[in-house]
């Protein structure tokens, strides 16, 4: 009696730390978010063609479907970038500090879409 | 119910033929008759949670529309609605058609008088002064990506600047300098869900300040 509620007890225990997590995952639509936040200036397709980019905008969003270039950055790359903006990796502060905006979790799925919209895994490490 | 609507709709019609005389009941009649109800809410607080919600809006919230807007500017777009934001609402692909219903004299005085009385507490009056302000000035083309998705004006009147968030080229007739810094300081209570992104925590007070004075002077 007593170990069938233990187990019980344990069963409810763990299903209560893993519906938060994988609820959460589940909510986020990445593709939404980048339209929303990056398409402004990375463009829809993530091309580096937003709107934002008229002739007399600085410096060229990162093209992400750019494999050559988007293999030079580590996911931890991406994400310091994402999060703290341009300067954070001596780039241009045009690239905006997103960290107080998007959940890390935001974050750490848009470093996955980006890997898909360039077929390429990145930099180790 | 409904014959009280229809006095009300009586008198609000009575109230418009008064010459000169603006009065805010008779705006909020209005501004019910005109369909304007359709794509904007003017009671707060802030209801968008999503990007779903921010995405179903057709036009952009009015419930904090007197602490944000100057009642002059106000009343004279309401008749002629020039654009203000480049892309249509919501859009990143497509560009504003310019479409804004427009209001006769009388109805706009009346519906400006309206939305003037609709304000927030989360703004602090007599705080940010408009001013050529060389700090706001460096924040808001070099060291912040601002002009990356705002229009604005440069040397010799050059229009500058990126096209996503709403112009602000005559900011400085258009919108209350407290409100611009209020927006910055407490985002989450006009604008909840929003392609700008969130300057708390990496702007100080003072260079919010510094940047809303900056903005606040654009001709
Ligand atoms: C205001 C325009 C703008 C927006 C909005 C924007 N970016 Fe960028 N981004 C840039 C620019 C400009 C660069 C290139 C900076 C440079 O090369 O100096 C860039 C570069 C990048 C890079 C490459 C950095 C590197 O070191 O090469 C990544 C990754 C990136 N952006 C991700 C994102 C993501 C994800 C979003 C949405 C959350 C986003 N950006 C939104 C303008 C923007
Ligand atoms: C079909 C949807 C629609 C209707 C109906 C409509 N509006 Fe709008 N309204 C918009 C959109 C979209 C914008 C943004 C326009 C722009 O940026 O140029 C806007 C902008 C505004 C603004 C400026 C708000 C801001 O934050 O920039 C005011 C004020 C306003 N409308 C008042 C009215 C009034 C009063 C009416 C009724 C006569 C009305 N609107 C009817 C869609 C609508
Ligand atoms: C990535 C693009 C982006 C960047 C960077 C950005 N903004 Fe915005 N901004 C927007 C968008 C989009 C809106 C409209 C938000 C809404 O109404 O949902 C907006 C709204 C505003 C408004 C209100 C305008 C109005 O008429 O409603 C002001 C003022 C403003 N931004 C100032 C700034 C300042 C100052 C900075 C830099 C510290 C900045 N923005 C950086 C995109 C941006």
């Amino acid at each position: 009696m007593m170990a069938k509620y233990t187990i019980f007890a344990a069963l409810v225990v763990i299903l209560g730390l893993a519906a938060p997590a994988a609820g959460q995952a589940q909510d986020i639509d990445v593709e939404k978010v980048f339209k929303f936040y990056c398409a402004q200036c990375h463009g829809v397709g993530g091309k580096g063609d937003g709107p934002n980019v008229t002739e007399n905008f600085p410096v060229s969003p990162r093209n992400f479907t750019n494999p050559e270039e988007m293999n030079k950055l580590t996911n931890a790359d991406i994400k310091n970038v994402v999060m703290d903006g341009g300067p954070a990796m001596s780039k241009s502060p045009m690239m905006p500090p997103w960290g107080k905006t998007l959940s890390e979790a935001e974050v750490d799925a848009l470093i996955g879409y980006l890997r898909v919209l360039c077929n390429c895994k990145g930099k180790e490490g | 119910m409904k014959r009280i609507s229809a006095l009300a709709v009586a008198l609000a019609i009575a109230l418009w033929a008064l010459p000169g005389h603006a009065d805010p009941a008779a705006g909020e009649a209005a501004f019910k008759a005109s369909d304007c109800t359709a794509c904007h809410y003017t009671d707060g607080p802030a209801k968008e949670k999503t990007i779903d919600d921010q995405l179903a809006k057709k036009g952009p919230e009015l419930w904090y529309a007197g602490s944000k807007f100057q009642k002059e500017w106000l009343q004279a777009w309401l008749q002629d609605p020039a654009p203000i934001r480049q892309m249509k609402f919501n859009s990143v692909t497509e560009a504003n058609p310019g479409d804004h219903p427009k209001l006769a004299a009388a109805d706009a005085a009346n519906v400006s008088d309206f939305l003037m009385g609709l304000t927030s507490d989360a703004v602090e009056a007599g705080v940010v002064k408009p001013k050529k302000n060389a700090k706001g000035r460096l924040i808001f083309t070099k060291k912040m990506p601002c002009s990356g998705c705002h229009q604005y004006e440069g040397r010799k009147k050059k229009l500058m600047g990126g096209r996503s968030g709403p112009s602000l080229v005559g900011v400085g007739k258009r919108l209350n300098p407290d409100w611009i810094y209020a927006y910055l300081l407490t985002p989450e209570i006009f604008k909840p869900v929003k392609a700008m992104p969130v300057f708390v925590g990496l702007l100080s007070e003072k260079d919010m300040k510094n940047v809303a004075s900056y903005v606040a002077n654009f001709k």
